[in-house]
């Protein structure tokens, strides 16, 4: 016989492969992550896609992670009509400007599937959403919620470690690249630990307390929380991101999402100063004033009033 | 120079295989293009079981239908109407879906007639004049306001095609429950006033709507009492367009991907309503809203688009948020838009009905689509809000009638 | 001739693998794909799109700060005023570079006083606040999607805020007979960009949450342009004799949502806003009392005396 793979063999597999693959075709519905033409992408020396730059998510998963209407506000209050209802005391004033946009969901499936016991507690944060969401005291966001605030954040992808930068409360998380010894703690930002899988970039988040938020509809997590993300080039400026959590005292099984992340291409963009813990003082601390500082506001058709109060001390101490 | 006879095998093996590829390819948008995958609706709601047999009304063009440069219909223009055509086909035609040359012409005689009362400019009310009365002054627009009326009236007896009478099915024991419910309300609200049973003022007055409000009734307690077009949502889905002065008129731009509509329904209310041409699914059930969630898709010339996820202030002829359309859009010829719909709601109608409506292609340069500044301009809500409260202070200081003593529902009416 | 069926066969199966290596890479496109030209030729603007610069709560460069402020402790580091409070960092204005070349709006000194007249009675006057059209440029550069429709003759834009939409008529238009909140637009390409000539506007719109705001005299020209597949640079050169002393401009960059699932839902914030901007006609008051752990918050509602009452 000759060198080389026998004829009919060769021409078997090759109509094999267009059959197989017209099948996928025909059958399949959402295609695969789409994947930047191989070329185009920034690239370090050592060929892996290079991610610095300045990102941002584009969508309202920080307000609400699956499909949501529109709403009046997010603290809101029966209305005339059982179900319209109207935007309650600290938000009225603000109008539309309080008012919740309407999003696609960003999970699979578009449902989380907590526990029963577990959604019981979601809507219970939902509906105190500014005494508990650690958002509004400006606390450090977590992952993954980190990843779609809306608001940017640097990544500067080094060749063992890889440091993302958030402008919100100035929060930071490194994923190491190289072997690291496991993280002594829990923390807020967590442990993250990544590899190369092609062009994507698998990263492994553990160690993050149960005291983040997933967005601002009281979706929540234990400090079992895992979640794997992925970080894969779509374009030269735009990267899908999926996260898949885990948490088997939460939720009923792992769920994931996934979105795009945009490079920001303004010429001027920078990360800039969100120093939100000074900004919040009035509301974490404004209670405890000697003197009360926030005491009333008057438009042209309402006046607000502001009394505050000391809490019982299981709350008080509770940060 | 002599070309390798692999490099020839291999280009020409190179060659077939592309083109299966391509050709695969082809396969999957076409599939993509005729809805597989794509969102069905949720009955098999079919061509309707009567299809007129009559020649097609309104072909004043001949031949190819305009076409988009990649190729499909070209559905764009400004789009109205001026021909009359009732929606319910009156009982003397029976299943008849066109009318005779005579019982047309006898239909226009019978218009022009109707066209030459005073309607709106009588001022009697019961054969007494009505000046200094109430409804004098509830009657609003006279008929200066409703300009050129209509003079051509279609051959169509109804634009319901299907059931085969021509008329809306009846409403279900529900939805007529709903109704009666609501026309009891609405009549409590009136008790005691000019437009209503006389009687003491309804101890129902203070009473929740049994519906979300979407009428004008007999109150203004709060900016919800007032009915839907006032409050600047509009209170319908734009199905179909009116006729007239009155009567609206849509915009549509269409490019591959999605067909842009505005929809001005007159007196400042304009709608835009973006249908994308796609495959995905409808929004997840829970997703409420207004004008419902739209997906198009093409059925060979045929623009198909299917609407779900309504929401309980939508109300389609009593239909809410469980109405589901299916839009139909075919460009007829250079002038004529036709525009199909099936409604369907076990929870309102006994069965899905349809209706057509042939839409007349506007001159561009006269006929303008402008921006609806209902919501800016509001000043009638503010207004009924404001002085209900400054009539009602009045009366407590002794100064002037209880309010809830009149009527600021009914309007008037016009006799003729 | 005799051909050696193996090496034929061997080259067959490498154009197979070419050809299904590119079939692949044109069906993993899905929806996120579109031609980077319409079928005309033009750049391809269809698809929704959004911007993510801070713009619509501020024009300039700026710090973060709350968004209804009042004083502190020390004079120029104020706190959340009670409209506010209790919404803590949600309550506050993003930081922003700013979009304005020269970071400079050239207001005259009266305008530049009723500015900032604007920025201390934003709630109250804003017409955002209360759902109004936003106008443009404000549109293209609110914190909600919008899509882009690209006809033949005309291309449409429909704005999730408040369903606001705007028609870019290419080539003749007629003119509208009335000054227009979303003014009257008149496009055509230069080479690869969509230069648009606003007008037509009447007074109503603000720029920004900032209190920033025009005349009827209002002028843009607009200029967009493609800098990737997925994005473009969106110019403004604004005018208004009445207010500002010179033509200035602005820059910012409009992003294509590239998710699978992409679709523009309804902001119908006509509705949503009642409360705030007519609560206090209702019969009886239903915005009252709010407790949170540290706060509560009383509203009482009053009808304005005078012409106010009846201001839109």
């Amino acid at each position: 016989m000759r060198r080389g793979l026998k004829g009919s063999t060769v021409l078997l597999g090759a109509f094999g492969a267009i059959a197989l693959l017209s099948l996928a075709v025909i059958a399949g519905q959402a295609p695969a992550p789409r994947a930047a033409a191989a070329s185009q992408v920034k690239r370090q020396a050592n060929g892996k896609p290079d991610f610095s730059g300045i990102w941002q998510a584009n969508n309202t998963a920080n307000w609400d992670l699956v499909t949501h209407e529109a709403l009046p506000a997010r603290v809101m209050q029966p209305g005339v009509h059982a179900l319209a209802p109207v935007p309650a005391a600290p938000v009225l004033a603000l109008g539309a400007v309080g008012g919740v946009p309407p999003g696609m969901g960003v999970v699979e499936g578009d449902v989380i599937p907590y526990t029963p016991a577990a959604l019981q507690k979601k809507k219970d944060n939902y509906e105190h959403w500014l005494d508990r969401d650690p958002e509004i005291k400006c606390y450090q966001p977590g992952v993954p919620r980190a990843m779609y605030m809306p608001y940017p954040f640097q990544i500067l992808q080094g060749t063992n470690k890889i440091m993302m930068v958030f402008e919100y409360a100035n929060a930071q998380r490194t994923i190491h690249l190289d072997q690291v010894e496991p993280y002594p703690n829990d923390s807020w930002m967590g442990h993250s630990v990544g590899h190369w899988e092609g062009d994507t970039l698998v990263v492994d988040v553990t160690s993050q307390i149960d005291k983040t938020w997933f967005d601002r509809a009281g979706d929540f997590h234990s400090d079992a929380l895992h979640v794997v993300e992925r970080y894969t080039p779509m374009t030269p400026d735009a990267i899908r991101y999926e996260a898949t959590i885990t948490d088997p005292a939460v939720f009923m099984r792992p769920w994931k999402i996934a979105m795009p992340l945009y490079r920001r291409l303004e010429p001027n963009v920078q990360l800039m100063d969100y120093r939100c813990i000074e900004m919040v003082e009035e509301l974490l601390y404004g209670n405890l004033r000697k003197q009360p500082l926030v005491r009333k506001w008057e438009g042209q058709t309402m006046t607000v009033s502001v009394e505050r109060r000391i809490p019982p001390p299981d709350i008080l101490y509770e940060r | 120079m002599r070309i390798k006879r692999q490099s020839l095998a291999f280009l020409g093996a190179l060659t077939a295989a592309v083109t299966i590829a391509v050709a695969l390819e082809s396969v999957t948008v076409a599939d993509q293009a005729s809805g597989q995958g794509a969102a069905r609706p949720r009955t098999a709601a079919q061509a309707p079981a009567s299809r007129p047999t009559a020649p097609t009304p309104a072909a004043r063009g001949t031949g190819k239908i305009p076409r988009t440069p990649w190729g499909a219909p070209d559905l764009q223009g400004i789009w109205n109407t001026n021909t009359l055509v009732p929606l319910e086909r009156p009982r003397e035609f029976g299943t008849r879906a066109f009318m005779t040359q005579e019982e047309h012409a006898k239909a226009l005689a019978d218009l022009q007639q109707r066209n030459e009362r005073p309607g709106r400019d009588s001022r009697t009310v019961a054969g007494q004049p009505a000046v200094g009365t109430e409804k004098d002054v509830a009657r609003a627009y006279n008929e200066f306001w409703f300009g050129d009326k209509p003079t051509k009236l279609s051959m169509r007896t109804s634009m319901i095609t299907d059931p085969a009478d021509g008329r809306v099915p009846p409403y279900t024991p529900e939805a007529t429950r709903r109704m009666a419910d609501k026309r009891e309300f609405l009549a409590a609200l009136l008790q005691g006033t000019s437009g209503g049973k006389p009687g003491p003022i309804s101890p129902r007055r203070a009473d929740r709507s049994p519906d979300y409000n979407l009428d004008r009734i007999n109150r203004s307690d709060n900016p919800e009492d007032r009915g839907g077009p006032e409050r600047c949502f509009g209170s319908d889905v734009p199905v179909t367009m009116g006729t007239g002065t009155f009567g609206g008129v849509m915009q549509l731009v269409q490019a591959p991907d999605s067909v842009s509509i505005y929809y001005d329904v007159g007196q400042g209310s304009g709608f835009a309503w973006v249908i994308p041409i796609t495959n995905r699914p409808h929004l997840p059930k829970n997703i409420q809203l207004y004008r419902g969630d739209a997906i198009g898709r093409w059925e060979g010339d045929t623009l198909v688009v299917d609407v779900t996820n309504f929401s309980d202030e939508t109300n389609f002829r009593g239909s809410r948020e469980n109405l589901h359309l299916i839009q139909r859009f075919k460009r007829v010829d250079a002038d004529t838009l036709s525009v199909e719909f099936t409604a369907e709601d076990p929870t309102t109608w006994t069965r899905p009905w349809t209706a057509i409506q042939e839409l007349e292609k506007a001159d561009e340069k006269t006929t303008l689509v402008l921006e609806g500044g209902c919501h800016e301009g509001n000043y009638g809500l503010l207004g009924m809000m404001l002085n209900t409260r400054a009539a009602e202070q009045a009366f407590k200081e002794g100064k002037g009638p209880d309010p809830a003593t009149q009527d600021n529902a009914t309007g008037g009416g016009a006799e003729n | 001739m005799r051909i050696r069926f193996t090496r034929v066969s061997g080259a067959a199966a490498g154009a197979v693998v070419i050809a299904v290596f590119a079939l692949a890479v044109i069906q993993t496109a899905g929806q996120a794909t579109r031609t980077p030209r319409t079928a005309d030729g033009k750049p391809n603007l269809n698809g929704i799109w959004q911007v993510t610069t801070t713009a619509n709560w501020d024009l300039l460069a700026h710090s973060v700060r709350p968004a209804v402020a009042q004083p502190g402790v020390y004079d120029n580091h104020p706190v959340l005023a009670a409209p506010v409070v209790a919404l803590g960092a949600a309550g506050l204005v993003p930081p922003g570079p700013g979009v304005v070349e020269g970071n400079e709006i050239p207001y005259k000194p009266e305008a530049a006083a009723r500015k900032r007249d604007n920025a201390e009675h934003w709630l109250d006057r804003d017409p955002e606040v209360r759902c109004y059209m936003p106008g443009i440029p404000r549109a293209m550069y609110m914190p909600y999607p919008f899509q882009i429709t690209q006809g033949t003759n005309k291309i449409q834009m429909v704005f999730a805020y408040a369903n606001a939409s705007r028609t870019i008529y290419l080539g003749a238009a007629p003119a509208p007979p009335a000054d227009m909140w979303m003014g009257h637009s008149v496009g055509r390409w230069e080479g690869n960009t969509l230069v648009v000539d606003v007008s037509d506007f009447n007074d109503r719109t603000w720029l920004s949450r900032s209190g920033d705001f025009h005349s009827d005299a209002l002028h843009l020209v607009e200029r967009f342009t493609p800098i990737t597949p997925d994005a473009l640079r969106y110019e403004v050169t604004v005018e208004d004799p009445n207010v500002f002393t010179r033509p200035w401009k602005m820059n910012m960059v409009l992003y294509r949502q590239l998710e699978d699932n992409a679709a523009l839902i309804d902001y119908r914030c006509v509705e949503l806003v009642e409360e705030t901007f007519l609560g206090h006609l209702r019969k009886n008051q239903l915005v009252k009392h709010w407790e949170g752990d540290t706060i509560v918050l009383d509203v009482t509602r009053r009808t304005p005396n005078g012409d106010k009452r009846y201001e839109r």
